[in-house]
Formats: structure tokens, sequence, C-alpha cells
């Protein structure tokens, strides 16, 4: 199918581009990457009126180590950021992260900023996003403010964005010495999408014992959310095969997961252990070598 | 596909169990609700705007209310159809007092079909929990404005 008929606009500037967005309010919609809007204009799920291309903002595409964190323009490409050096250096997480996504063309033209506004369930950054703590820039024509992704995450594609506010930036937390990133992701063998995925930043002491655990999953539920039973379960201890299991085990306690024709609530709530575990032992891993 | 879930109403039940029943409380409680019309035969014509962010689309039919024990229970039957797809759907609807709240309590049956459902069926689930939980909060919400009045 072709989708519906719209109107399509390409503003100059990010100004031009609130301002648009501001005026179509609930028939207008940002496009980016266009590798999630897209196909659903195309089966006419979704039909908005008005397309705002903001894929021309250059300035909204960079990755720059500002104030201690590492702030990654909206616009920037999973592909880029699976490329950049600076950031398997000082952020791991973020390029295992995105070598893991969709396939090659939908890295290559999907945004950092495009998936975490689209919030889909099965979506691999906001599980890092959640993990680390990240926050996101959100502008509109009423002005400008710094969301945590704790807030972000609303509900099933539902993000704490105001109508009319443009994610332009995220900024995530360094890795700090002694620390190792990892994800690990449950492909869907056909879509590519995450059934489980698993990011997870573990730090550890001098005795190499947990001293903090991040752990953010994703695709179990209507949104990414932080798994803080299995940060609780894993810190202060050794991070031993056992212990990580055990801590893993928790990694959908309190969680009402989704089921589908692929996996079903319960194995999808296994599939979050084994995930945890093995995302757990890569980061205790790679934070011993660090 | 089974949903069921429950919803605590700050209101007693037998106030609950009237305003669900309705036409004119649900039509303004439902999110997107165009048009809840009584037919003669005790059915009502819905038309409503439903979706989720991008992905809304208007879906037009038949509500059915059968089975009322008032204050307690009803069961209600639903065929909607819309460009995206169909729903049908069949369920239990139970109230229950808890002080001066009312749990309310379903259970149901749905068949899902059309677009939405084949490109969708990966997030159905979650996306009905969402809708259910809309109606309950705008629910809510206009019962306790009615009772500050």
């Amino acid at each position: 199918m072709i989708p519906e008929p719209f109107e399509y606009h390409v503003p100059k500037t990010l100004e031009e581009a609130t301002q648009l967005i501001a005026q179509f309010g609930e028939d207008g919609k940002l496009l980016a990457g266009g590798h999630s809007l897209v196909p659903m204009m195309k089966l006419r799920l979704a039909s908005p009126r008005h397309l705002v291309d903001i894929a021309r903002l250059d300035g909204l595409r960079y990755i720059t180590e500002k104030d201690g964190r590492m702030e990654i323009g909206a616009l920037t490409t999973h592909y880029r950021i699976e490329s950049s050096n600076l950031l398997k250096e000082k952020c791991p997480l973020l390029p295992l992260t995105a070598q893991e996504i969709g396939d090659v063309q939908v890295r290559n033209k999907g945004t950092l900023g495009g998936s975490l506004a689209h919030a889909d369930p099965a979506a691999d950054w906001p599980a890092a996003a959640v993990a680390l703590g990240a926050e996101l820039k959100a502008v509109s024509t009423n002005g400008e403010r710094w969301i945590p992704a704790s807030e972000f995450f609303v509900d099933l594609m539902t993000t704490s964005l105001a109508p009319g506010e443009i994610v332009t930036a995220i900024r995530f937390p360094l890795l700090p010495a002694r620390s190792g990133d990892a994800y690990a992701k449950h492909h869907h063998p056909a879509s590519g999408f995450a059934v489980v995925g698993v990011a997870a930043r573990l730090t550890l002491d001098e005795k190499g014992h947990v001293k903090s655990a991040r752990v953010g999953v994703t695709g179990i539920t209507a949104s990414a959310y932080r798994a803080v039973e299995v940060e609780k379960a894993i810190t202060g201890k050794a991070p031993t095969p056992k212990n990580l299991q055990l801590a893993a085990s928790h990694a959908a306690d309190g969680i009402e997961a989704n089921g589908d024709l692929y996996a079903s609530a319960e194995f999808r709530v296994h599939l979050a252990a084994v995930y945890t575990e093995r995302a757990l032992a890569a980061a205790a891993a790679s934070a011993k070598g660090h | 596909m089974k949903i069921e879930g429950s919803y605590k109403i700050p209101a007693a039940r037998e106030i609950v169990y009237k305003q669900l029943l309705d036409p004119e409380a649900l039509a303004r409680a439902l999110p997107g609700c165009e048009k809840l019309a009584p037919n003669p035969d005790g059915t009502y014509n819905a038309e409503m705007r439903v979706g989720i962010a991008a992905v809304k689309g208007t879906y037009q039919g038949r509500v059915e209310i059968l089975d009322q024990k008032p204050p307690e229970r009803f069961r209600m039957r639903v065929n909607v159809r819309g460009k995206g797809g169909f729903l049908q759907g069949e369920g239990e609807i139970v109230l229950s007092a808890s002080g001066d709240e009312t749990t309310v309590s379903y259970s149901g049956e749905t068949q899902v079909g059309g677009m939405i459902a084949a490109v969708g069926q990966r997030m159905i689930q979650a996306a009905s929990r969402q809708i259910v939980g809309q109606f309950f909060q705008a629910f809510a919400k206009q019962i306790q404005e009615r009772s500050t009045h």
C-alpha cells in the first residue's frame, strides 16, 4: 500500500521545526530516519496530514564529550554510534547496543532520538537509556528542558514528551574506572526486534565485588524498565556464575509481561532471566579487563 | 486473546454501576468517543477514535449490555470495525465494594483482526491494556468530578 496523501514540510532550522510541529498539533508528525514511521504510513496505520522532515538539520548530528558526559545529537544514526571509536572507549554500551539494532539499512537511516521518541516496546535504545540514566533534551516553542530516562518512557509507544516537543540531544554518563558494559538481546528471527534486550553496566570495587549495577530491560512489557531487583541482588557480591544467575532470576520481578505469537509472557519472563545473566556476565568480564 | 484486570474507582458501588451503564457518562469518559447512541433494541451504536501515539483510527460498531445484576455485575459484547481492522469481544464486569471505593474487575475474550492485528500482533496485549486503562482513568476522573459538585 501507499500512504494516504500528506503535506511535506522541510524546515531549515530547529526553530522553524518547533513552530511547524506546534502549528499542526495532532495532524503533524516529525520525520527523521523514517524507518519506524514510514512503514506505518504505508500500511495506513498512521496517516499524519503533515510530515515535518527534520532529517536535514545537520546541527543535531554529533557525538561529543561535554561536562563529563557523552552528548549525542538526536539525529545521529545508529550506524554512526556503532562505529564511533570515541564511544567505544568512553561509553561502550552505546555502540554495543547500536550494532544489535535491526539491519544495515535501519542502522544507516534510523536515529537515536527518533527511536527513543517512538518508544517501541521492543526497541533497543530504551534499555540503554534507562540502564545508564540518560537525559533527553526536549525543545519546543515554549522553551527547552532535560528529561531523565526514568521519567521518559510512560507506556506503550508513549513518552512524557509534551505535544510540540522535539528531542534534540541525549546525554549519557561515561564509563567509570573498573567498569564494564554489555547488551544481550534475543532477536526476533523475522523482524529483528528485541523479544528481550538487557543493557548492563557494572562497576567493581578493589576486591572485584560489584560496587554498582545498572540494568535496563526492553521487550518484556509496554516500555523499558530498570531491573532494580537485579541491581540490588548483585550489589556487594562477587560476580560469580552462581551469584549472577541468582540476581538475574529477578529480571522480571513485579513486571506484567506481554505475550504474542512468538513468545508467551512466561517465555519472555524466562528469557529475561537468561539474557540478564548473560549481560551481567559480559559486563563483569569487561569490567575486570578495564 | 484474553484480557483482564481491575481498577479502583473512588466512589460507591451503586454510583459506579449506574455511571458505567449511563451512555452519556460513558460517551464523555471513553477517550475518543464520538458517538454512543442507544438503539430501540437496547444496544448502542458506537463511534470512537481509538489508538496509541500515531496509530489512531475511527472504529464504528455495536455495544451490547447483557445479564445486568445491579450493583454487582453485567456482561458486555462489543463488535466494532474501522480502516485498521476490527475488534470483537465479550466480557464480564464485576464490581466489588472496598470501603468507600469500588474495585471494577473485567475479564473477557477479544478477537482483533485486520491490519492492526497482523502488523501489530506483538503489541496487541500491551495496547489493549493501555486503552482499557485510559478508559478507566477517564471514567474515574469523571466520577470524581461529578461527586465534588
